[in-house]
């Protein structure tokens, strides 16, 4: 079956969640990564519009206030196994952000992080390696589900 | 005992044609061939690599192994059922369909009519998905789809008709495959005939129109109401969906050879197989990925006039035209 799991990660679907983020790291996330310089596809990588698609979290932004509740709602829709990646330097210590009345995280309070990429924004080369890295994680849930025998429906 | 004989040999025949050839395995198997080298040739388009050739086998199979999701307020044996009925209303589809100088299809009268009833049922298959969903963006697929299945209709039933009265002659329409590749051995390939031109550029507008491709993707638009039907969907589900457009390209491309250039390259089986699955390749190039890579998403207004104001002019020219014997 590692064989067939291995076949499975070439394929990660990835979702964008803005946690109050200014912009910038979307922005970087959306064309430049896709751009034909770098272009993710050829990883296999695909944007989806619907949370209950992903594979992989993009999460962005410091986690204001007024979002955290939406940002745990959209998370949990999120079928298993998935693997969280904390793009740009807000989500992992509140950046510029940092200290000011609205500001919840860092995110790691509330999710599991597995993979960060700093920077502000980061570069295109820094998101896919962690893409990369998120992937290697991403295979490692996958065999440890199957250990377990999880393989379930879920009702939410 | 002879009866008993011919029975089984008929059973045996009708699934043949429903596993391996030529639905099953043959028309899944180029569906999704299909479908990775038409991502591959968009992004070479846009000047990107592209996923690998084989991206969309790989999609599948990693959905088929993920954690399936089922909202609490969701009609449970719709929603479960939805993606079966589109993937078996496709899977007899692509069994009864004709390849010239292979397989001759349904030897019965009226199979193009069956046809132009089946095509419609993974469009009912969303929309089953859409409603029965709870959520929505699902109900906003829903009432897309549908206004996008009404306009895309019109023109393929009159492409359809113009076809039947052709073959059959001016008060006598003939809507049997069979006769129609027949036919145009004969009489030479509907293609080169000035009369049917109109019909088949009208066939090439409705192609992106039921494949779901852009311009005409308004009831599955990512960046509106996220995938609308298919938001709910995870898993063995979804992988199903895929599979399901992957037959449905290949039925209706294939449709399309069928009723506009047959013409077969001699008696070589293999030969034969590899030609019809090349000019069902020409065809998709030319419909669903060169528009595909160049354009943005119509309002479902605008789909709708579109559809009847270019489309269904064309089919109604070929069919005045045959009406009048052309």
């Amino acid at each position: 079956m590692s064989f067939l799991n291995n076949i499975a990660t070439k394929s990660p679907w990835l979702f964008r969640i803005n946690a109050g983020s200014c912009n910038g790291c979307d922005v970087e996330l959306a064309t430049t990564a896709f751009i034909p310089r770098f272009d993710v596809e050829r990883l296999g990588c695909k944007y989806c519009g619907s949370p209950r698609h992903a594979d992989i979290v993009l999460i962005t932004g410091p986690l204001t206030l007024k979002i955290k509740d939406q940002v745990l709602k959209v998370w949990n829709e999120i079928p298993e196994p998935k693997v969280t990646v904390a793009v740009g330097i807000c989500p992992i210590s509140g950046g510029v952000f940092k200290g000011g009345h609205s500001i919840e995280g860092p995110i790691d309070r509330y999710l599991p992080v597995d993979v960060n990429v700093p920077g502000c924004p980061p570069r295109p080369q820094a998101i896919m390696e962690g893409i990369l890295l998120a992937k290697e994680i991403w295979l490692k849930r996958i065999e440890e589900a199957e250990r377990k025998g999880v393989r379930h429906v879920q009702i939410s | 005992m002879q009866d008993t004989y011919s029975y089984i040999m008929l059973i045996g025949a009708a699934l043949f044609n429903l596993l391996i050839f030529p639905g099953g395995l043959f028309a899944l198997g180029l569906g999704v061939l299909f479908k990775g080298l038409d991502r591959k040739i968009e992004a070479r388009l846009q000047r990107r690599v592209g996923p690998p050739v084989i991206q969309p086998i790989i999609d599948i199979i990693k959905l088929s192994g993920k954690e399936a999701m089922i909202p609490e307020t969701a009609q449970r044996p719709l929603f479960q059922s939805a993606p079966l009925i589109g993937f078996i209303g496709m899977a007899v589809c692509a069994a009864l369909l004709p390849i010239p100088g292979v397989s001759g299809g349904l030897p019965y009268m009226g199979d193009m009519l069956v046809y132009f009833y089946l095509l419609q049922l993974p469009a009912v298959a969303l929309m089953i998905a859409g409603s029965s969903s709870s959520s929505p963006f699902g109900t906003l697929g829903f009432s897309r789809e549908m206004t996008l299945m009404f306009a895309y209709e019109i023109p393929l039933l009159m492409i359809i008709l113009a076809v039947a009265m052709k073959v059959g002659g001016s008060n006598f329409a003939e809507f049997s495959l069979m006769n129609i590749i027949s036919y145009q051995e004969e009489h030479g390939q509907f293609i080169t005939n000035w009369v049917m031109i109109p019909a088949f550029l009208a066939y090439l507008f409705f192609l992106p129109g039921t494949m779901g491709v852009p311009p005409f993707d308004i009831p599955e638009a990512e960046t509106e109401i996220v995938e609308g039907p298919l938001l709910e969907y995870s898993g063995a589900s979804l992988a199903l969906f895929q599979l399901t457009s992957a037959i449905k390209n290949i039925v209706v491309l294939g449709f399309g050879v069928v009723i506009f250039f047959p013409m077969t390259l001699g008696g070589n089986i293999a030969v034969n197989i590899l030609w019809f699955a090349f000019k069902c390749f020409v065809l998709m190039l030319i419909s669903c990925t060169f528009i595909k890579s160049a354009t943005g998403r119509f309002r479902i207004e605008q789909a709708f006039g579109f559809y009847l104001k270019i489309p269904a002019v064309l089919a109604l020219i070929s069919l005045v035209l045959v009406w009048f014997n052309f």
